[in-house]
């Protein structure tokens, strides 16, 4: 790892002046960008440099295998559903009263990327050893332009400089994480390249999600019912069958293969008898899905229990003023 | 196109722009051109028109365009949807309509159209089919439905139809400009009629959905089009758009009102468009529907045309040329979509079974570094 750390993308992140002598001081300020998040508020530009600063020497520390302890809730897709994101901390509790594991996708196409990643961001700053921020195939630069972060950015903020802060801070989020050596967390699923655990403790994470390969892979893959390995209608990453998971989870010692990535009517779904379970946690995604989200529980004794919630009721209007797009100027 | 078509060579459009490089020599080509020149053409003929105005066309040409897309209209009745979900959001039922279509449409094309393509290619093997131009039109009208295997639609599938439209307007198919605002008014609403079914039956995915901040999850081109029927109208005002009574008024006669009714409908959880569709609802706020239709047309350019994720996925043939200097490519394994097309290439068809040579590899592997995914 020390090599990859020298390769880390050049960043003006960690300049940014903010009091690290003080601990006191850096809560008071965590909280108060908590509680202004908590209302849907953004922050400020500056705040969203220094909020990223922070959590780059958070997160860079982590392993590409995150290890997480039980008791712990382990949750899938939000794309920005800032307010289904509240009713999934009041249905699963409140953080660090409870303990949680997110998979990835908190940005694009719903209403609020950055109200949402702001507040996971910041909690994850606040709360360290209570809350687990995975890497998802949309924690990229690439993706964020195409499906709706890189426009909200430009849309709530007037540049793109919040966008550009984000998105370099997604290279340094863990790809994985491994629950009491018994359930494996990932955004998307397996690669034909991970054979074992320790492959992926290996991969250097810190750069952008490539097009190939098997960082690629765990963030784009998909389960199928076909066996074997199988070319991704996606165009990134594989599918890959029962086969393929009953092999990984054994060579690893595995129970269970936990991901997100796709989305499923109920919120969660198994395939491949159990071996992996997909976790969405977008209610009614993009407005017109009508599916439930989920998140799954498990317990000091690994007892796993899934909690299914609707979508929240959206408060009246948007408090955003109508602003023409260039193209209409 | 008039002079020789004896010896024009027709044949299976594929797909070339893979870089960025690609793109912007699409951006100087003249199949670019011809696509927003006829965009803008057939625009400009509905201004002031509502659906259904008696002076549009209805005979000859149109009237065997509309029983072509009827016969697909058919093929999709014949597929309802009995199984439950899978894994995929999508029906798979959407599939069997694709593979239906996909087998028929070659017939239905040859039995409405009437393109008289037979007698000029008499001596031909019963194999080859390069004299006839519906092997180009029915790639890109089967392409219009949607992608098979990821069961979503988006605003490439749209431009394939446009591609069709195009194809049949440079075989001077349409006898004169007159029926240019029927190919929009009757044509395409019928072609929307089909894609709102096919979406709400079997639940397409909107492909490459920018979520709410893209301007529909499935279409443009009736946004672009129906800005333009209202370009010269003073009332109903864009802002309009936020009062149901005024949607339910119009939907009917102005494909823009057509498609707000139309995500009303669906998109559940918000009374308001604000919240779903900030993008519309910002250009509510224009003043005219004159520089609605103009910033439509700078925005299709951009987001559709100008956008590698979309136009990756378009496809050159005799009749929509290859723009020059794009490098032909072959796909070797990691990257299914781009099906090997022996029948055309006869030249390097046998590449497949064959290694590649190391250097075209790489600049293979080089090529695809810009490949990009979908969600």
């Amino acid at each position: 790892m020390e090599d990859a750390i020298e390769q880390q993308p050049s960043t003006e992140l960690t300049q940014v002046p903010i009091s690290t002598t003080n601990p006191t001081t850096q809560i008071n300020t965590l909280e108060g960008w908590i509680e202004q998040l908590s209302q849907c508020k953004p922050l400020s530009e500056e705040s969203v440099k220094q909020l990223c600063a922070m959590a780059v020497e958070v997160v860079k520390d982590e392993q590409n295998v995150q290890p997480v302890q039980v008791p712990v809730t382990i949750c899938g897709d939000i794309h920005g559903q800032f307010h289904d994101l509240m009713e999934l901390f009041k249905i699963g509790g409140p953080c660090p009263d409870t303990n949680y594991l997110f998979m990835g996708d908190y940005v694009d196409r719903g209403y609020y990327s950055v109200e949402t990643v702001s507040f996971l961001v910041a909690m994850k700053v606040r709360y360290p050893k209570r809350i687990t921020i995975l890497r998802g195939n949309h924690e990229s630069r690439q993706i964020t332009q195409v499906y709706g972060f890189y426009d909200e950015c430009f849309r709530k903020y007037g540049s793109a400089n919040v966008w550009k802060t984000f998105t370099d801070l997604f290279d340094y989020f863990p790809i994985t994480a491994l629950v009491e050596n018994s359930i494996f967390c990932l955004h998307g699923g397996l690669s034909p390249m991970i054979e074992t655990i320790d492959q992926v403790r290996e991969l250097n994470r810190f750069q952008e999600v490539p097009h190939e390969g098997p960082m690629c892979d765990l963030l784009w893959s998909d389960p199928d019912d076909r066996g074997g390995w199988g070319i991704s209608p996606r165009g990134a990453g594989f599918t890959f069958g029962q086969d393929i998971s009953e092999q990984f989870n054994h060579t690893n010692g595995l129970s269970l293969t936990a991901r997100a990535h796709q989305l499923v009517m109920d919120g969660y779904s198994w395939s491949h008898q159990d071996l992996v379970v997909t976790i969405f946690s977008a209610p009614n995604y993009c407005y017109r899905c009508g599916n439930q989200a989920a998140i799954m529980e498990v317990d000091e004794n690994h007892n796993r229990d899934f909690l299914q919630y609707d979508p929240s009721v959206r408060p009246g209007e948007p408090t955003v003023t109508r602003k023409t797009p260039d193209y209409f100027l | 196109m008039t002079e020789d078509k004896q010896k024009h060579i027709y044949f299976k459009p594929e797909k070339r722009l893979r870089s960025p490089d690609d793109l912007t020599r699409f951006q100087k080509s003249e199949t670019y051109e011809e696509i927003l020149n006829f965009i803008q053409t057939l625009a400009t003929s509905v201004h002031g028109l509502e659906l259904g105005d008696p002076s549009l066309p209805q005979d000859g040409p149109i009237a065997d365009v509309i029983a072509a897309l009827n016969r697909i209209s058919d093929i999709i009745e014949k597929h309802p949807v009995t199984k439950d979900t899978t894994s995929r959001f999508g029906k798979l039922e959407f599939r069997d309509f694709y593979d239906d279509l996909s087998e028929h449409i070659t017939g239905i094309l040859h039995d409405t159209l009437k393109l008289n393509v037979k007698e000029k290619s008499n001596n031909n093997d019963k194999g080859d089919n390069s004299s006839d131009p519906v092997i180009e039109l029915e790639t890109y009208l089967l392409n219009s439905f949607g992608d098979r295997t990821r069961i979503d639609y988006g605003s490439g599938h749209e431009l394939n139809f446009a591609s069709f439209l195009l194809c049949l307007y440079k075989l001077d198919y349409f006898p004169s400009e007159t029926y240019n605002k029927s190919i929009v008014l009757v044509i395409f609403d019928k072609y929307m009629k089909i894609m709102r079914t096919l979406q709400t039956k079997y639940w397409l995915e909107p492909a490459g959905s920018h979520g709410v901040w893209g301007l529909d999850d499935y279409h443009f081109l009736p946004f672009l089009f129906g800005a333009a029927q209202l370009s010269p109208m003073k009332r109903p005002r864009p802002l309009t758009i936020h009062n149901k009574d005024y949607v339910e008024e119009f939907k009917g006669k102005f494909f823009y009102f057509g498609c707000i009714d139309f995500i009303n409908q669906v998109k559940t959880g918000t009374e308001s468009l604000r919240w779903h569709s900030p993008m519309l609802d910002d250009i509510s706020g224009v003043k005219t529907w004159s520089k609605i239709e103009e910033g439509m047309i700078k925005m299709y350019k951009a987001e559709v045309l100008g956008k590698l994720p979309v136009v990756q996925h378009f496809m050159f043939g005799s009749l929509l040329k290859c723009p020059d200097g794009v490098e032909q490519h072959h796909s070797h394994g990691g990257e299914g979509e781009d099906d090997c097309c022996h029948e055309i290439h006869s030249t390097w068809g046998d590449c497949c079974g064959i290694k590649v040579p190391s250097a075209v590899a790489a600049s293979l592997a080089e090529k695809n570094k810009y490949h990009i995914p979908f969600d």
